[in-house]
């Protein structure tokens, strides 16, 4: 699943035979070159549209990676994922409000435990909801034709948008934004504190998928189950129990995601797991689904994409323009930028 | 297997209850007329749920109080309410659906709405073909009525004019809020946003264009797609345009609530945003009305219009029937859906008797009255009449600003176009 895994078993569709240093050479080359387009866009500001296009990447990728996660396992396109997301959002919203919080809070250890409860609640609480919609709504149609999980994807979609719309509100709801906003100076680096916690948080969460399915039994269970699932089923791994992991993992990431929605932007609203989840999905398709750094990848392009054309001034062709980079990607690489890697079974 | 078959029917039973059981805000049939009589109907197409709800609700309210105070002999007219509202936020596709249902019921003589202009583009065709007058209380795109674009909504009817509005265009709209940027305000440059919908780019080109006039510099003009969240990045853009104010076309639900947020967290609160009736959509404690959404840090040094009278001639009378009905204060288009509430008793009146209780000819008895362009009503906005395209001859303006204490949007002023043209 991972571009570890690129000397694996030739079972593996196209990619490229990537050297252990080409994909961060050409991450630093890429980097560099959207700055310089920023400086040129923004001028002193372009270190400020930089930031906040990693930030809303960020967001972008944790969504990305439950979506290229689930695909790779059981290539499904889980159509419902985006509003996991949104549910994850509406969590936090409720757990913050409930404890009474409204605005930012100076403390810093009790930030740190209310942060801290907070993405541990929300994303514990997604991760049981992935893994119930897992049981209830896929693992029935697990060997049916390809189309009808998809379907019961968009179903559930549907399902979780309107429990939220009849239960909690059909408009836009406010999310208390606990953490305070001052400007912090690093070095020559200007960033508020949110967007800091926001890009470190994703960092973080990225690495952390990373060491699991690299360096666990567990892990190890996912990647070859994605794989071959008879074949790991016959080597003794519980195949329930890893695809039901996996989307407890991708579900996590969704509600983090969603925590973040809700610290960043202050609102969240039923159907914000629509358009957040597309983005996501294509992130995902960018960047080679099946493919978790791809899928990190695709998501801070897409972030990238958007703030390049606020920047220069074409903000209503922003969809268009990570539409439309999508369909070149797959013109010229239709496995995604780093290919996809899974099971060639499909 | 089947325990969750059956919990999935669960919850889809219960969510068909829960969006049966879910009907709109006000849409109680409040019948006038004193009973009796021919029965009609006048039919309510607004935006009503969701976000739309601080739109669409004080504006149906307008109605429901204007069939209560004034009734016609002879005819006993009740509501037939329509919301083109779907998941929240108004539908073009929904405001043509309810406008065919509307036409094809014979009791409905007369439709009040829509509120939003791409929602009346699809309408316009629509009851242009059935020959059903319709009013709108609040759009003010240009390209509806005037021009070629009017014409090419009228194709099949092209002489036959079935709407008509009291909101006037937002080539005045526009200036209006060009002259709360450079005059009130009193800044010269500018940054202008719309949010891609037929009203947004259109009040933000009567704003360019006016705006220039008094005299102030458009210094970056964009779109955003109207389901954006993270704004952020041209939040950035306006510091870097170092423009002294922010003009916003659109409405609230195309997030603009957010964008005023997100400058107040970027510590841009000070530059102050303009829009137009798209934002001055309630108090702040209105839930998911413009203020309520920008917050405590980014109402202030807001500035919007509204493209209706302000100082009505009773304002006292109205403002007090109004809350001893619905115990609240009326909103921006209250009076204007009551001033099409009353354009329509007025025709009733006029043309009742001599369609002899045929309903088809009735309709199109009321439908000729009101495009009369000789005819003038007195309504609860004082003297309104239309020209030959169906628009208000009245062009007033009226302004206001987010004042702090009350939480809500004070009155300014109100000019008149047609008496103080700009330039």
């Amino acid at each position: 699943m991972t571009t570890a895994t690129a000397t694996g078993p030739g079972r593996v569709a196209t990619r490229l035979d990537l050297g252990r240093w080409t994909v961060p050479v050409a991450v630093a080359v890429a980097l560099v070159a959207v700055y310089v387009l920023l400086i040129i866009g923004a001028g002193p500001q372009a270190q400020e549209q930089f930031i906040n296009a990693l930030t809303i990447g960020g967001v972008y990728a944790l969504i990305a990676l439950g979506y290229t996660m689930v695909y790779g396992i059981i290539e499904l396109i889980n159509f419902a994922h985006g509003d996991v997301f949104m549910v994850g959002s509406f969590v936090s919203w409720w757990l913050l409000t409930t404890l009474g919080f409204n605005g930012s809070i100076g403390d810093p250890v009790v930030l740190a435990a209310v942060l801290a409860l907070a993405f541990l609640v929300a994303m514990v609480v997604m991760g049981i909801v992935g893994v119930v919609i897992e049981r209830l709504a896929y693992r029935p149609l697990r060997n049916a034709p390809r189309l009808a999980p998809l379907i019961t994807a968009i179903g559930v979609s549907f399902i979780l948008q309107n429990i939220v719309f009849v239960t909690i509100s059909n408009s836009i709801v406010t999310s208390p934004q606990v953490i305070p906003n001052p400007v912090l100076t690093l070095g020559p680096i200007q960033i508020r504190a949110i967007n800091l916690f926001v890009i470190v948080l994703t960092v973080v969460l990225m690495a952390a998928l990373h060491l699991f399915i690299n360096r666990t039994r567990l892990g190890r269970a996912m990647r070859s189950t994605a794989i071959d699932r008879e074949a790991a089923q016959i080597m003794g791994v519980d195949i329930n129990q890893t695809i039901a992991l996996t989307f407890f993992i991708g579900s996590a990431l969704a509600g983090a995601a969603g925590v973040v929605q809700g610290l960043y932007f202050g609102v969240t609203k039923f159907d914000i797991g629509f358009q957040a989840g597309l983005k996501a999905f294509t992130a995902a398709v960018l960047g080679g689904i099946g493919n978790t750094t791809g899928a990190a990848i695709g998501g801070f392009i897409i972030g990238f994409i958007e703030v390049l054309s606020s920047v220069f001034g074409y903000g209503r062709w922003s969809e268009a323009a990570v539409f439309g980079a999508l369909v070149l990607v797959l013109v010229f690489r239709p496995t995604g930028i780093l290919g996809q890697q899974l099971g060639d079974r499909a | 297997m089947k325990a969750s078959k059956v919990a999935v029917l669960a919850t889809t039973a219960a969510l068909a209850l829960g969006a049966c059981s879910s009907t709109p805000g006000s849409s109680a049939g409040a019948s006038g007329g004193g009973g009796g009589g021919t029965a009609v109907k006048i039919g309510i197409e607004l935006p009503m749920t969701g976000g739309e709800a601080p739109n669409g609700v004080p504006t149906a309210n307008g109605v429901a109080l204007a069939l209560e105070k004034v009734q016609v002999p002879g005819f006993s007219v009740s509501i037939e309410q329509k919301d083109d509202a779907v998941n929240g936020k108004h539908d073009p596709n929904q405001g043509a659906q309810n406008m065919q249902a509307l036409a094809s019921d014979p009791q409905v003589l007369f439709v009040v709405g829509p509120y939003n202009s791409n929602v009346a583009q699809a309408e316009i065709p629509v009851s242009n073909a059935a020959g059903l007058m319709q009013c709108s209380p609040a759009n003010t795109a240009v390209g509806l009525t005037k021009g070629d674009d009017g014409k090419s909504l009228r194709k099949t009817n092209p002489d036959k004019i079935a709407y008509v509005r009291v909101a006037t265009t937002d080539d005045n709209q526009g200036a209006g809020t060009a002259d709360i940027a450079a005059n009130i305000a009193g800044a010269k440059t500018a940054y202008v946003l719309d949010d891609t919908q037929t009203y947004g780019v259109g009040l933000s080109d009567g704003f360019t264009s006016a705006y220039e006039k008094f005299g102030g510099k458009v210094l970056k003009r964009d779109g955003v797609p109207d389901s954006t969240t993270d704004f952020t990045s041209y939040v950035t853009n306006v510091k870097s345009s170092g423009a002294a104010v922010v003009m916003y076309g659109g409405v609230t639900t195309s997030g603009i609530g957010l964008f005023r947020k997100q400058m107040a967290q970027q510590g841009l609160a000070n530059i102050p945003l303009v829009g137009g009736d798209g934002i001055v959509d309630g108090a702040a404690a209105t839930a998911s009305s413009y203020l309520n959404i920008a917050g405590t840090d980014g109402a202030p040094n807001s500035y919007g219009t509204v493209a209706a009278i302000h100082d009505i001639p009773n304002p006292d009378q109205f403002k007090n029937d109004y809350k001893a009905k619905f115990n609240t204060d009326p909103g921006s288009y209250s009076a204007p859906g009551y001033a099409c509430t009353q354009i329509f008793l007025a025709a009733l009146q006029a043309v009742g008797a001599s369609a002899g209780g045929d309903l088809a000819k009735l309709r199109e008895a009321v439908r000729a009255y009101v495009a009369d362009k000789s005819h003038t009503y007195d309504t609860v906005l004082g003297k309104v009449g239309f020209d030959e395209n169906g628009d208000t001859t009245q062009h007033t303006i009226s302004y206001y600003k987010y004042d702090d204490s009350a939480k809500d949007w004070a009155f300014l002023k109100q000019r008149d176009f047609t008496a103080d043209p700009v330039g």
